[in-house]
């Protein structure tokens, strides 16, 4: 639609202004990962008026960064070290090993669903969706016991497996959604060539839909990244994700908040990166595939 | 079976070996755990025994006479209707705002595609800090607007600590609106807006009557997505307030969480987890009739 000038203009500023609103609570959070207790605990609250250090990051993560500053000894809150290198690993592993199971097992059924006829298919459809329906504390309970009796509890496969799982609608409808855009006619006639339902899939609709597995991919990976309830049950001390980890640095002396803040940052700059990697995609991820863009 | 037969059993039609490995991972993951979670809402753990004893319909009748479950139900609906209402709405004014090609415009939506990436944990930790009462920037903002005063601690008020909560969620899942509204609107065909502008149609009148209708299923997808995953809503109060101060952010999910492992009462805590599970069910299902959604 046409629009005066002076419209753009301030149409303009008023998105910038709504998203700067959106942001600012990132880039505060940010700058607190920079800080020494000092310049957190105190009021007013500092916004640039602070001294840079890197201590909160080479705490977080057990390592030196040698820049110089930040030098002097402080003792976290909670005492000791918090040495977080190894529980990003555990998120690292547990994210991208759960997007494998996830993937593989989904790009078979939606290649399916997505391709061949029988009865009961909308039905099929209707039930996977209603799995992402149910609650994660109704499955966590029965799985904590689960996994009890299964030695599951604790372990790397036993927060995979629940993760795996718990993306799979999301993964089947997703994938589907991409598979539908190819044309079945590519699939019919190279079926009348005499080619296998396999071998099509295989060599020509696996190909043909890189991008949007990909793009699923990313997305089970962030959903898996991003798990609270699952890894804060299903795990004690072996591995902790690093939503769960975060959730530890509030103890009875003080809250560790310049770790908290650099772990929180170290969290979220690669998935912000992946994300924007997928970023064309994300919106039908976001949907599980009922929106296309 | 031998590899011959197996490769054959492959290349039919049949759907069954596509969909064998999903099935078989659906029903270890939903259907057992189903099973599991009804035969331990029958049982109780006794501490003393060390074992689970059958109770019958004890919990169930507990369940009924429980004060706490209703207001944990009774938060849980007021959180989801609050959230869902505030988020449809903002997430459609920053959408019919942003949904031009002006400068940065771009870039503005990958910034706020960032807040989708943030652990729903990490961002109730952020807003504790957030939120405090002797050094918080957003105590600070509402002291300077007048709207609060200093003494006043947002997350330990019961008045005051589910907004407190609500903030976080709000300012989270605003932007997966915006994003969903956003590549909606981008989808709508340009005629029916022409021909309105030749009637002389106001904006107001051409939202109402041309994009609301046409953006109805767009909607209807965010709100049953967005609604799933708020009526189970736990990474935020878990860590912002725990239920507290008293019972005033006890959400569903968290009270079955807290009975069954803090509480170690195992079999009341799946009874409160299935009620939870059943009422998402009905109303997704409900929801899912009514406005006819598909995938």
């Amino acid at each position: 639609m046409p629009q005066s000038k002076s419209m753009r203009i301030f149409r303009t500023l008023a998105g910038w202004l709504v998203v700067a609103f959106f942001f600012f609570p990132i880039f505060f959070w940010t700058s607190v990962a920079f800080r020494d207790a000092k310049d957190i605990f105190s009021w007013p609250p500092k916004f640039f008026e602070f001294e840079p250090t890197v201590r909160n990051f080479e705490q977080v993560f057990g390592i030196s960064l040698g820049f110089g500053f930040g030098t002097q000894e402080t003792v976290n809150p909670g005492g000791g070290n918090f040495y977080m290198a190894p529980r990003l690993w555990d998120s690292i592993v547990v994210a991208s090993m759960s997007t494998v199971l996830a993937i593989m097992v989904a790009t078979l059924a939606a290649y399916c669903l997505s391709r061949m006829q029988f009865r009961g298919r909308h039905e099929f459809v209707n039930w996977v969706l209603s799995t992402r329906m149910m609650p994660p504390v109704a499955v966590a309970i029965p799985m904590f016991f689960i996994f009890k009796q299964l030695n599951l509890l604790d372990t790397y496969l036993g927060l995979i497996l629940v993760h795996g799982l718990m993306n799979l609608p999301l993964a089947v409808l997703l994938l589907k959604s991409f598979f539908d855009d190819i044309p079945a006619e590519i699939d019919e006639s190279a079926l009348l060539d005499g080619a296998s339902r396999w071998t099509i899939f295989k060599r020509i609709v696996l190909p043909m839909a890189k991008g949007g597995i990909a793009a699923s991919a990313v997305l089970c990976f962030i959903f898996s990244w991003t798990e609270f309830l699952f890894a804060l049950t299903l795990t004690q001390t072996g591995i902790k994700t690093v939503p769960v980890v975060s959730s530890t640095f509030v103890t009875s002396i003080g809250t560790a908040w310049g770790n908290m803040a650099a772990l929180g940052a170290a969290a979220i700059v690669p998935a912000f990166i992946v994300v924007l990697l997928v970023q064309r995609h994300l919106v039908r991820g976001l949907t599980m595939g009922s929106l296309k863009q | 079976m031998s590899v011959t037969q197996v490769k054959r059993i492959a290349i039919s039609d049949s759907p069954w070996p596509w969909l064998l490995p999903l099935v078989s991972l659906l029903v270890v993951f939903t259907i057992y755990p189903l099973i599991y979670n009804i035969w331990l809402s029958f049982h109780e753990f006794v501490p003393r025994k060390r074992a689970l004893v059958f109770v019958g319909f004890a919990n169930w009748v507990q369940l009924w006479h429980d004060t706490r479950f209703w207001g944990a139900l009774g938060v849980t609906f007021v959180y989801f209707t609050i959230a869902l209402v505030c988020e449809i709405v903002l997430g459609m004014a920053v959408a019919l705002l942003l949904d031009a090609e002006l400068p940065g415009f771009g870039a503005l939506r990958a910034v706020l595609s960032m807040t989708l990436v943030i652990p729903p944990a990490i961002a109730g930790m952020m807003f504790l800090l957030m939120e405090d009462p002797q050094f918080g920037v957003l105590t600070y903002f509402l002291n300077m607007l007048g709207l609060l005063d200093k003494a006043t601690p947002i997350l330990a008020t019961s008045s005051l600590a589910l907004a407190g909560v609500l903030v976080a969620e709000i300012w989270q899942w605003t932007p997966f609106m915006v994003l969903i509204f956003m590549a909606g609107l981008r989808s709508l065909p340009p005629e029916p807006y022409e021909a309105a502008m030749i009637d002389g149609a106001s904006s107001l009148q051409m939202f109402r009557r041309l994009t609301l209708p046409m953006m109805s299923r767009v909607i209807a997808v965010a709100v049953l997505l967005r609604g799933i995953d708020l009526f189970r809503v736990f990474d935020y109060v878990f860590v912002m307030t725990s239920g507290g101060p008293g019972t005033s952010t006890y959400s569903l999910s968290l009270y079955a969480w807290q009975q069954t492992f803090s509480f170690l009462k195992w079999g009341y805590g799946a009874t409160l987890s299935l009620v939870s599970l059943a009422i998402v069910m009905i109303l997704a299902n409900l929801f899912i009739r009514a406005f006819k959604v598909r995938w």
